[in-house]
């Protein structure tokens, strides 16, 4: 009896041993790698476009003149001032800017210490109101 | 019947997949980590990749492919890209700046790009929320 047991278990090991392991690791890896490869890790970057608009040239969109945000600094954080409407944040600006015509387009100045990320924001919330015609005025520090 | 060996055949074809595309993701791993603007920015973007990326650090320098580059340098290749220009390939310049940096070092920059007769140009942002 246990002669029959001994052989059937060494024909199963055989059998066994007859899987082609490595090379189904290799494709496993293989994929791992692909996957991992093709897996974006880096955050998604996205673009608000604008024009450059200066003092002796630019993108002159019309004959209109554009309306102008200048963004200024103010106790340490930056405010959005549009003619005599001062903001504080993006989104304040935004719901200013959505009751203004949109065909003279927008023009966004900035001091010289403002960061840019007030810029980016003034920028947004210009997309955002649906202004397509966004330009930013960059000041000669003079 | 011919007994074919798929294994290495597949073996094969994932490899050269595999070293396409690493070869073809270099030009995204060659951007500086920058702590961008966080905007969602404009949804219908297009999927040409910009001609010329500036990146603007917080202390003000600016790097084309990750090398530290003069407003000179980088008024000089503005010009070139300019000349090079057509309506089907159009110039287009992308400005990744640092979100804490000053507006003073956008506004010289700019400022030399509208000298070449560059006047469209793209801010990079990250969207807050980290989706798409």
């Amino acid at each position: 009896m246990s002669s029959i047991r001994k052989r059937k278990s060494k024909r199963q090991s055989a059998r066994l041993g007859a899987l082609p392991l490595t090379s189904m690791i290799d494709v496993v890896f293989l994929l791992l790698i692909f996957f991992l490869v093709t897996a974006n890790f880096a955050q998604d970057e996205h673009k608000l476009p604008a024009t450059v608009q200066t003092e002796g040239g630019g993108v002159q969109s019309s004959d209109l003149q554009p309306q102008i945000v200048q963004i200024r600094m103010q106790g340490g954080a930056p405010i959005f001032v549009i003619g005599e409407v001062a903001t504080g944040d993006g989104a304040s600006l935004e719901s200013v800017l959505n009751n203004l015509p949109k065909e003279p387009g927008i023009a966004i100045k900035s001091e010289p210490d403002v960061p840019i990320s007030a810029i980016a924001a003034a920028l947004q919330a210009a997309r955002n109101a649906g202004f397509d015609k966004r330009s930013y005025v960059p000041s000669d520090g003079e | 019947m011919i007994d074919v060996d798929l294994t290495s055949m597949i073996d094969v074809v994932f490899q050269l997949i595999i070293f396409f595309m690493f070869t073809s993701q270099f030009g995204e791993l060659r951007r500086t980590e920058i702590d961008l603007p966080h905007q969602p920015g404009d949804q219908i973007e297009a999927r040409q990749e910009p001609a010329m990326i500036i990146d603007l650090t917080n202390s003000g320098t600016y790097l084309v492919e990750s090398i530290e580059t003069s407003l000179t340098e980088i008024e000089r290749l503005a010009r070139v890209g300019v000349l090079a220009q057509s309506t089907q390939d159009p110039f287009d310049v992308l400005i990744r700046p640092d979100r804490n940096a000053s507006a003073v070092h956008l506004d010289r920059l700019l400022l030399r790009l509208s000298n070449t007769g560059v006047l469209r140009w793209k801010l990079a942002t990250v969207n807050p929320g980290g989706g798409q």
